[in-house]
């Protein structure tokens, strides 16, 4: 698993690549963490991710759970495959806003 | 009983990606739809990532998973080599979506159709017993 931090518009933009799980998510879980602590609302890319477990997704309702309090948002784009079908089984894509691309999101 | 597979590896985090692909290979074999594989490797990773994180409490050990087929199901056991646990463990609490904790377990009872745990074989350990139907007109 590798991850890339840029700026997107008024965003940081985390993109995950590879699969997260118990051994690398502790690595995601601080950057995303660091970001929302910043002050930052993020967006995750999933395009390039093909596998995330409930670390994973623990990882990002920690985050979100974060960015609600600090009235900032965290969104996730590019969702599909195995990552989609994990956010669709534990009802998460109902809570995270979900967009399929980065031109979605407005300045 | 037809074993389909037979892996042991390291109760090491850095071994799940290792125990995915095998899966998803026996999965495959058991002609699963790549839905159902996706969902069947996340939930055996998920099982070894509990025997990794609550069994062996990120001590070493070994992790033993096998495979089967039976009829129309697959069955998956994975044998661990760490205290016995209670089976009250794996019983399925009620969850809110955004409070942390017990997301493994309820993803596991969601995809598969039987879990349990049976008895060790020895005097320490566990056996996790899950079982899932197969594909319609995959059993031979």
């Amino acid at each position: 698993m590798t991850f890339v931090q840029k700026t997107h518009l008024h965003y940081q933009l985390l993109a995950l690549t590879g699969e997260v799980d118990l051994h690398n998510s502790p690595q995601v879980r601080k950057q995303l963490l660091d970001i929302v602590k910043s002050g930052n609302s993020v967006i995750v890319d999933f395009s390039a991710l093909t596998y995330i477990d409930s670390s994973g997704i623990a990882t990002l309702v920690e985050a979100y759970n974060l960015a609600k309090n600090k009235q900032l948002s965290l969104t996730i784009v590019g969702a599909r495959g195995a990552p989609l079908q994990v956010m669709e089984l534990t009802h998460l894509n109902k809570v995270f806003p979900m967009i399929d691309s980065l031109d979605e999101i407005k300045g | 009983m037809k074993r389909i597979l037979h892996v042991e590896h390291s109760a090491c985090t850095s071994q799940l990606c290792q125990i995915r692909d095998k899966v998803r290979e026996a999965c495959y074999s058991l002609a699963y739809s790549e839905s159902d594989i996706n969902l069947i490797t996340l939930v055996i990773d998920e099982a070894c990532t509990n025997i990794i994180r609550y069994a062996y409490c990120g001590e070493s050990g070994r992790i033993i998973l096998e495979i089967f087929q039976h009829d129309d199901q697959a069955i998956f056991h994975l044998q661990d080599f760490a205290q016995c646990i209670d089976k009250s463990c794996i019983k399925l609490r009620k969850k809110n979506l955004l409070e942390p904790g017990g997301l493994g377990l309820q993803l596991i009872y969601q995809v598969m159709d039987f879990v349990q745990l049976l008895p060790p074989k020895g005097l320490v350990g566990n056996i996790l017993e899950l079982k899932k139907h197969l594909p319609k007109g995959s059993q031979k």
